[in-house]
C-alpha cells in the first residue's frame, strides 16, 4: 500500500479540518450576526457535497449532467418520507437515502452508454423535469407543490437544532466528501474516470470498461447528490418541489465551471465563490441599481451569474483553481518567469 | 363516437399548429448543429426577443393595448427578423468565434450563459409583468366538417412549410448552402478549397437567429401570453429536433408535428379519459425524448455518425 498515494499531498486535511472548527467561533468573535453567515455557511457545505460529485461526473468523466438538482431532490424527499412517515432512524436514513438517489443515478447512466455530450446534457435535463413532476404527482406522501415539513435529525441520541449543530453536521459530511473524492480521483478508479474523459477509445484499448466505469461515475454523483439532499432537507426543515428547479442545476454547473472544472479543489471553491456571491454581494448591487435607476426588481442575480458564468468559460476556463495554480507557480519561479506561459 | 372522433381530430389539428412552431424552432438548432456542431440552447431565449421586439414594434404602431391588423403583423414581423440578424451576428461574434476549438461542454455551457443573460436582461428591460399579445386575425376560424382550425393557425402551419421549404432549398441547391454543407463535414477541407468558413459560420448564426425571431412571433399570439418564460419553452423543441434526427431538416418538421400532436392528445382527450396522464402531460415530451435516446439515438431521419479516432 505504501507509496500508492505518492503524489498526494496530505498535509492540507489537518489544516482543513482545524479551519472548518475554528470557522464558527472566528465570526461569532467578529461580526454580531453570525447566524446568518452560518446558515451561509450549512448551504456551502451542503452545495459542496454536491458540486465534488458533479465534477466527478463531468469534469472527470466527462458526462454532462443538466438535472443534478433531481438527485438533490430524490434524496430530500426520500429522506424526509423515510424519517417522518416511515419512522426510520435518522442515522439509517443517512445511508439509505443517498444509494436510492445513486440508484437513480444508475439508471440514467444506462442511456448515457450510448450517447453523449448534448444529448447526455438533454436526458439529465429530461430527467431533472421528470423527477420535478413526480414529486407533485406523488402528492399522497410528497404533499404536491405545497412543500413538506421536515422534522430536526436526531443522531446517537443527540437532537441536531439549530445553525450551530447543523453547521458540525454538514460540514462533518463536507470534508468527509472532500477528503474521500479526493483520495478516490488519485486511485485506480479516478485514473479510470480521467482516461475515459480523454478519449473513450483509447480507454477502452488499455482495458478498461466503459460501461461499468460510466454506470459507477453516475452512482458516485447521485450518492454526493442524495447526501446533500438529505441534509438539505433535514437542516432547511422545509422542502418544496421550488427548491429543486432545473435553474439550480444549472447554478451547480456554473459553481463547478467557475471554480475549475476537473479539479475537486475547483468546485469547492467556485461554491463558496457562487453561494457568497448570491447571498452578499448580490443583494448589495441590486440595491445600488434600485437607487440609481429606480428599476422595478428585474433577475440582475440570474444576469450576474450568466455574465460570471459566460466571462469564465471564454477568459479562464480552468476556473479559480487554475489561476491559483499560475499564481503558485508565478511565485515558486519567481525570478526566472517566462512571460508567454502566464498570457 | 363520432365526437371523440371529432375530439382527436380536433386535437391532431392543433397539435400540427404548435408542432410547426416545435419544428421551427428546431430547425434553428439543427442549422447551427449543422454547420458548427455546436448546439444553441439558448434558442429559446432567441426566439423570445423576436417575440418582445414583434410585440414592442406592434405596440409603437397601434397604441397600448391595440389590436394588430395584418400588415402592421407583418411589419412588426420583418422588423423583429432584421434585429435577429444583428443579434445573431453579434452571438456569432461573441460565443461561435472565441470558441471555434473548445470542447461541447464549455460550447454548450456558454450558450446556457448567454440564454440566462438574456433572459434576465428582458426582464429587466420590458419589466416583471407579463404581456398580452393579440392575434392580427382576432377571432377568425374555418370549420371543416365539424373541426375548427384558426386563421392563426393556418398561418402558422403555412409560414413553417414556407421557411423550412426555403431552408431545405436553400442547403441543397445554392452555393451558400453548399458552401455549409462543405463546412459542416470538415472545416478545415473547406476553407482550403476556398470556402469562406468564417462568413458561413457567421450567416448560419443570422438564419438560425432569424427563425428563432419567426417562431416567436408566431407563437407569441397562438400562446396569449409573452413573458421571460417563453425561453424555456424553446427547450422543448430539443426533443423535437432529436426524434426527427438531429441535423435533418425534414427530420425537425417530422419530429416537431409529432411531439405537437402528442402533446396535444396527451392534454386533451387521454387526460379526460386517463386521470393519470394527466400527471404528465406537460413532461410527456422528454418522456418521448428519453425513450427515443435509448432506443434509436438517431432518431426517425437521421444517420449514424462513425467518429473516427
Amino acid at each position: 500500500m505504501k507509496g500508492r498515494y505518492q503524489d498526494e499531498n496530505l498535509k492540507w486535511i489537518p489544516a482543513l479540518i482545524a479551519l472548518v472548527i475554528l470557522l464558527p467561533f472566528m465570526l461569532k468573535g467578529m461580526t454580531f450576526s453570525y447566524k446568518y453567515y452560518l446558515y451561509i455557511l450549512n448551504t456551502i457545505g451542503i452545495y459542496i457535497i454536491l458540486t465534488v460529485g458533479l465534477d466527478i461526473l463531468s469534469g472527470y468523466t466527462g458526462l454532462i449532467s443538466l438535472g443534478h438538482a433531481g438527485f438533490l431532490a430524490i434524496g430530500a424527499y426520500t429522506s424526509a418520507i423515510l424519517v417522518d412517515q416511515v419512522g426510520l432512524p435518522f442515522g439509517l436514513s443517512l445511508i439509505i437515502s443517498p444509494l436510492i438517489a445513486g440508484l437513480f443515478g444508475f439508471v440514467i447512466g444506462f442511456p448515457a452508454l450510448r450517447i453523449s455530450g448534448m444529448y447526455l446534457g438533454l436526458t439529465t435535463m429530461g430527467f431533472g423535469f421528470i423527477i420535478r413532476r413526480l414529486i407533485i404527482a406523488l402528492r399522497e406522501w410528497t404533499q404536491g407543490s405545497g412543500g413538506l415539513v421536515v422534522s430536526s435529525p436526531e443522531l446517537f441520541g443527540f437532537t441536531i437544532k439549530g445553525d450551530w449543530a447543523n453547521y458540525f453536521l454538514v460540514w462533518t459530511f463536507a470534508v468527509l466528501t472532500i477528503v474521500a473524492s479526493r483520495r478516490m480521483m488519485k486511485s485506480k478508479i479516478g485514473r479510470a474516470f480521467m482516461a475515459i474523459r480523454d478519449s473513450e477509445q483509447a480507454a477502452e484499448a488499455s482495458g478498461i470498461n466503459l460501461a461499468q466505469y460510466k454506470m459507477m461515475s453516475f452512482f458516485i454523483s447521485g450518492v454526493f447528490a442524495g447526501l446533500a439532499g438529505v441534509l438539505m432537507a433535514h437542516t432547511n426543515h422545509f422542502i418544496s418541489t421550488d427548491h429543486f428547479d432545473n435553474m439550480l442545476s444549472i447554478y451547480f454547473i456554473i459553481m463547478v465551471l467557475v471554480g475549475g472544472i476537473g479539479s475537486i479543489y475547483g468546485a469547492v471553491l467556485g461554491t463558496i465563490f457562487i453561494v457568497f456571491l448570491e447571498n452578499l454581494i448580490v443583494p448589495v448591487i441590486e440595491e445600488l441599481l434600485h437607487a440609481m435607476f429606480q428599476v422595478e426588481a428585474g433577475d440582475i442575480e440570474s444576469l450576474i451569474f450568466g455574465l460570471i458564468m459566460f466571462l469564465f468559460i471564454i477568459f479562464q476556463p480552468t476556473g479559480l483553481y487554475g489561476m491559483w495554480l499560475k499564481v503558485r507557480i508565478y511565485w515558486k519561479l519567481f525570478p526566472f518567469n517566462p512571460k508567454q506561459r502566464f498570457t | 363516437m363520432t365526437s371523440l372522433f371529432t375530439d382527436i381530430s380536433q386535437e391532431v389539428v392543433s397539435g400540427i399548429a404548435l408542432g410547426s412552431i416545435y419544428a421551427l424552432i428546431a430547425l434553428g438548432f439543427i442549422l447551427i448543429y449543422k454547420a458548427t456542431e455546436v448546439v444553441n440552447f439558448a434558442q429559446g431565449e432567441l426566439m423570445m426577443v423576436g417575440a418582445y421586439v414583434n410585440f414592442f414594434l406592434i405596440q409603437a404602431f397601434t397604441g397600448s393595448l391595440g389590436v394588430p391588423t395584418i400588415w402592421t403583423f407583418i411589419f412588426g414581423l420583418i422588423g423583429s427578423m432584421i434585429f435577429a440578424v444583428i443579434f445573431g451576428w453579434f452571438l456569432d461574434m461573441i460565443i461561435n468565434r472565441p470558441m471555434r476549438d473548445e470542447p461541447v461542454f464549455s460550447i454548450i455551457m456558454a450558450t446556457i450563459s448567454i440564454g440566462i443573460v438574456l433572459r434576465a436582461l428582458v426582464g429587466l428591460i420590458a419589466g416583471p409583468m407579463s404581456l398580452v399579445p393579440k392575434s392580427p386575425f382576432g377571432g377568425a376560424y374555418i370549420e371543416l366538417g365539424g373541426i375548427i382550425i384558426s386563421v392563426l393557425d393556418l398561418f402558422i402551419i403555412g409560414s413553417a412549410v414556407v421557411l423550412v421549404s426555403v431552408f431545405y432549398y436553400f442547403f441543397n441547391r445554392t452555393r451558400w448552402g453548399i458552401a455549409m454543407q462543405a463546412t459542416s463535414e470538415d472545416p478545415i477541407a473547406a476553407q482550403l478549397m476556398g470556402v469562406p468558413v468564417t462568413k458561413v459560420y457567421s450567416l448560419v448564426w443570422i438564419f438560425a437567429a432569424i427563425v428563432a425571431a419567426v417562431s416567436g412571433v408566431l407563437l407569441a399570439p397562438r400562446a396569449a401570453i409573452l413573458d421571460t418564460n417563453m425561453g424555456f419553452l424553446g427547450l422543448k423543441a430539443f426533443p423535437a429536433a432529436v426524434l426527427g434526427g438531429f441535423g435533418s431538416i425534414p427530420g425537425a418538421i417530422i419530429g416537431g408535428v409529432i411531439l405537437g400532436v402528442i402533446e396535444t392528445i396527451s392534454m386533451g382527450t387521454l387526460s379526460f379519459h386517463f386521470s393519470w396522464v394527466k400527471e404528465i402531460n406537460d413532461i410527456i415530451v422528454w418522456i418521448v425524448l428519453i425513450a427515443v435516446l435509448m432506443i434509436k439515438p438517431t432518431g426517425i431521419m437521421g444517420t449514424e455518425e462513425i467518429k473516427k479516432v
